[in-house]
């Protein structure tokens, strides 16, 4: 059970197409080699082979690969929105109740908003979001990212906590 | 193959041995093939995925124990990269796929 201030949901309504903008290529040429580099889809859509010795196998492998994976992408925000549909008013905040898979499709959504955010704005290791001085360059970005992260962590340990600590070898 | 059948199989040609040496192979070598090349999957560090969404993907996606995932995440976080499975070259790129449908950054790679 998740609950939310209005404005988090409307961050989190716009999330979708932010992605959907991301998944789909501008043009039918998008996907092709030699188009105009694309750090985010490059890295939502990344490399199998970086052995360029590779290559035929790298492109035989997209072929298959990517048109599913962009399709469970696109599924997963509909019923991300779906999920939002349902949120019932509780006082001034909004609830939201997820099960499992659920849970895990938010996730996913998430962490493919903050790949995208976070390549956008160049996050590395020593990032820190923790205060954003509102003035700054990409202030609102930084501060939806930022805010994705707690959202994400939170998901994630409600996860890890239902999965066994053996592994399935032990 | 399991490995027991194999240490068996071992026992055996050795019980059996006559004057000319047996070269005795691990029982891993023995099962594959000469085309088979082993690969492996690498999954390498970047700074937006949480470890602790690493760790849940190793476990969801591999059955690893929470002790297993927690390693590698942290091998991957500490020295850019790590080998978090091996097999042949279709188990690979089916592994790899899954990786990436999750936002991890893997490739595949044959062992050096």
């Amino acid at each position: 059970m998740c609950s939310f201030e209005p404005a988090e949901v409307a961050v989190l309504r716009q999330i979708p197409e932010l992605l959907r903008a991301r998944y789909l290529p501008d043009s039918p040429a998008g996907l092709e080699p030699g188009g105009p580099p694309d750090p985010v889809r490059d890295r939502l859509f990344p490399r199998a082979y970086l052995d360029p010795t590779e290559e035929s196998a790298e492109q035989e492998w997209r072929s298959t690969v990517h048109p599913e994976l962009l399709r469970d992408r696109l599924d997963g925000l509909d019923r991300m929105l779906a999920t939002l549909d349902g949120a019932v008013p509780k006082g001034r905040r909004l609830r939201v109740a997820l099960d499992p898979a659920e849970v895990e499709g938010w996730i996913a959504v998430c962490n493919d908003a903050r790949l995208t955010l976070g390549t956008l704005l160049r996050v590395t290791d020593e990032s820190d979001y923790s205060q954003i001085d509102p003035a700054s360059p990409h202030a609102a970005e930084r501060a939806v990212y930022s805010w994705l992260t707690g959202l994400q962590g939170g998901l994630i340990e409600a996860m890890l906590a239902t999965l066994p600590l053996d592994g399935a070898d032990d | 193959m399991s490995a027991i059948g194999a240490v068996g199989a071992i026992t055996a040609i050795t019980a059996n041995a006559t004057t000319a040496p047996v070269e005795v192979e691990r029982p891993d070598l023995a099962q594959r093939s000469a085309t088979d090349t082993p690969w492996i999957v690498v999954v390498w560090n970047d700074p937006v995925n949480l470890m602790s969404y690493v760790v849940l993907v190793l476990q969801k996606l591999f059955g690893y124990s929470r002790e297993k995932a927690t390693r590698m995440m942290l091998a991957v976080h500490h020295e850019g990269r790590a080998v978090v499975r091996d097999g042949s070259r279709e188990q690979c790129e089916a592994d790899v796929a899954r990786l990436h449908a999750h936002g991890l950054w893997a490739t595949m790679e044959h062992p050096s």
